[in-house]
């Protein structure tokens, strides 16, 4: 053994159970990835350590997992038309210098107060993010509907005022169809690289960091933050494989359900409405915001800041992954009936010429 | 106004010029029989005959095109080359000519047909090469071909280096109004395009790439033991779990995309062109001058 902590990870035995279980999250998240850009992988992490695979490896399996299926989701969008690979890789590389920055956060937390402290940071990020992001999200998509604008313009004030700003270097997307300064992407892309090392789902900020601050629509945004993902994904898979943490076998087993998932999530982004992203994307974030919530109780008792008896913590715990798994369950099932409605509409359309 | 490649200038005439001549032509040699005059107008496979050379180098030709040349050889009496130009012959061999030349039928077919009603000759050539080369080869080998019509996807350049005659793209607004009621699928392009029982294909497709997958992860599965000792040894073995995933994602997510197309399920046809550059939306309340549908000649051979 290389590192010194392949000494003592356990590898857990498969069984029917865990292939199951693996292979329905891996295809649900697979579906909200391919259609959102992002998603999945915060079910999976706490889902495989529910299992009992060690924390490490559980994270180190979940990132190997991301890469191949943003890979397979990107070239799928690309087909389409819909990703801007330019983008995609100036930010990814970016996003990775984030992911640095996030880990160095992390550790630095950790070791000025130990492991629940650092539990309970993450958890706060992701409440917070989730909360003020999504429910601006939530906002957008809902006057969007209202509108019934059909297709989406893609720039804010904010995003026209800034791509006005000449700024070396500029920088032309030509399937975003837009020109920026380089220095207006980079916040936007460390902050999903930290994001994305701190609650492993970086595009929660990365999409709409796309949409509201650089101005791409909808259907680009969360095409290209699959660019990104694959980049980012690919990066920390490599570190993690250097120490030898990841579970080649879970990944497959994940990846088995999630490359149908992300398939099926590209084909249902070119039949909904562009705001559709943007709702489901904001049902999911707020959702999970909830779930985040009910984790709290156990990270603040661990503290010592609050004193709770130990069923209800792990009743606020237990509750706090239904919730997480809940907003996946049900992000797959609004992509899923729009994709069919629209299918069905489709072809009646068509006999009716 | 017609403008002709640099070299060739001096030699050739205006179309129209050529069609006078050509009739004079065969006049001043039939000043007996007055017989073949008739003979000249009328469309018969005698070799006094002008041709229009229509280009493609699609499978299957834009209906447009066909419609424009047939239209304007019934009006000339001229007949028509239809030259299917596989411009990738040695890219993906097998799978890829078969399915040219499949395409290449029943583009042929729709064509006859679309002619035999106009009572105008079609003749077929299947060529390999660059576009550029056959157009000009073409051009020196068969006798009295007029002008070049070329099809979408060839640059005008490209054809107009090498031709001897004018070349004509032959443009529409609207290409969809024209292929409706036949729908060779002309949404689709290139490769995907060429084989109409698509679904089939992906049927195959699937099947190979299941039997892929599952041999990849029957193998994994049958060797954890060993598989994981090396995988998770880190170091330099940390390449061996990437590149497993990477054949993981190369085999299954072929797999599973022609899984679900095997059953159907493809992405919208109407959404997909247009979702990259949306239109904004006009508030005038002008109404927007009806569309000019019919297919044009872009003039600048």
């Amino acid at each position: 053994m290389h590192g010194p902590i392949g000494e003592v990870i356990q590898f857990i035995d498969l069984n029917a159970y865990t292939i199951t279980f693996l292979f329905i999250v891996g295809f649900i998240g697979g579906l909200v990835s391919g259609f959102i850009g992002s998603g999945g992988a915060f079910v999976l992490t706490p889902g495989m350590m529910s299992l009992g695979v060690p924390g490490t490896v559980a994270v180190a399996s979940n990132m190997c997992h991301k890469f191949p299926k943003a890979l397979v989701g990107a070239i799928k969008r690309y087909k389409y038309g819909q990703v801007d690979i330019k983008l995609g890789l100036i930010m990814g590389v970016f996003a990775e210098i984030g992911v640095q920055l996030g880990i160095m956060i992390q550790k630095a937390i950790l070791d000025k107060w130990g492991q629940a402290g650092s539990n309970l940071y993450v958890s706060v990020i992701f409440v917070l993010v989730l909360v003020i992001v999504g429910s601006f999200v939530m906002r957008d998509a809902i006057k969007m509907k209202r509108a019934k604008m059909e297709t989406d313009v893609g720039s804010t004030g904010l995003a026209q005022r800034l791509q006005k700003i000449e700024l070396w270097p500029m920088m032309t997307m030509k399937t975003a169809n837009l020109r920026i300064s380089m220095w207006f992407l980079l916040p936007v892309a460390l902050a999903t690289g930290m994001l994305a090392a701190t609650i492993a789902v970086g595009g929660f900020i990365g999409v709409p960091g796309m949409m509201y601050i650089i101005g791409v629509t909808s259907i680009v945004a969360s095409a290209t933050e699959l660019v990104i993902a694959f980049v980012m994904g690919l990066g920390g898979t490599l570190i993690w494989a250097y120490y030898g943490m990841v579970d080649i076998r879970l990944v497959m087993i994940i990846l088995a359900g999630s490359l149908f998932g992300v398939q099926l999530g590209a084909i249902g982004t070119t039949y909904v409405k562009d705001y559709m992203i943007k709702y489901v994307m904001a049902t999911i974030m707020l959702i999970v915001a909830v779930s985040r919530l009910f984790a709290l109780p156990k990270y603040l008792n661990e503290l010592h800041l609050i004193a709770m008896n130990d069923t209800s913590v792990s009743i606020a715990t237990k509750l706090s992954f239904g919730i997480m798994c809940l907003a996946l369950l049900i992000g797959a099932s609004i992509i899923l009936a729009n994709l069919f409605k629209a299918r069905r509409l489709e072809k009646a359309a068509m006999l009716n010429v | 106004m017609l403008i002709y490649p640099k070299h060739k200038a001096t030699h050739k005439l205006q179309p129209a010029n050529t069609a006078m001549l050509n009739e004079s032509t065969s006049s001043h040699s039939t000043v007996e029989e007055i017989g073949r005059i008739a003979r000249a107008v009328q469309p018969n496979p005698s070799r006094e005959r002008s041709f229009i050379m229509v280009v493609t180098r699609n499978g299957h030709m834009s209906e447009h095109v066909m419609d424009y040349a047939v239209n304007v050889a019934h009006r000339l009496g001229y007949s028509i080359l239809a030259v299917h130009v596989d411009t990738l012959p040695l890219f993906n061999r097998s799978r890829r000519s078969r399915l040219f030349a499949h395409a290449m039928q029943e583009s042929m077919a729709l064509f006859q047909e679309k002619a035999a009603s106009n009572e105008v000759i079609v003749e077929h050539l299947g060529e390999l090469g660059k576009i550029g080369h056959v157009i000009g080869r073409l051009c020196r080998a068969k006798k009295r071909i007029e002008f070049v019509a070329i099809d979408k996807g060839i640059r005008v350049e490209e054809a107009a280096r090498h031709s001897p005659v004018p070349v004509f793209p032959v443009l529409t607004t609207q290409q969809g109004v024209f292929s409706k009621p036949h729908s060779l699928s002309s949404t689709k392009k290139g490769v995907f395009a060429m084989s109409t029982t698509s679904r089939k294909r992906h049927l195959k497709q699937c099947i190979l790439f299941g039997a892929l997958t599952s041999t990849l992860y029957g193998a994994v599965f049958a060797y954890q033991d060993l598989v994981m000792t090396y995988f998770t040894k880190g170091g330099v073995y940390a390449v061996l779990p990437v590149a497993t995933v990477f054949a993981v994602s190369y085999f299954h997510g072929n797999f599973t995309g022609s899984f679900w197309s095997a059953l159907g399920i493809e992405a919208s046809k109407k959404k997909t062109a247009t979702q990259v550059a949306p239109q904004p939306q006009t508030t005038d309340t002008v109404v927007a001058p009806r569309p000019d549908t019919r297919p044009r000649l872009q003039v600048n051979a």
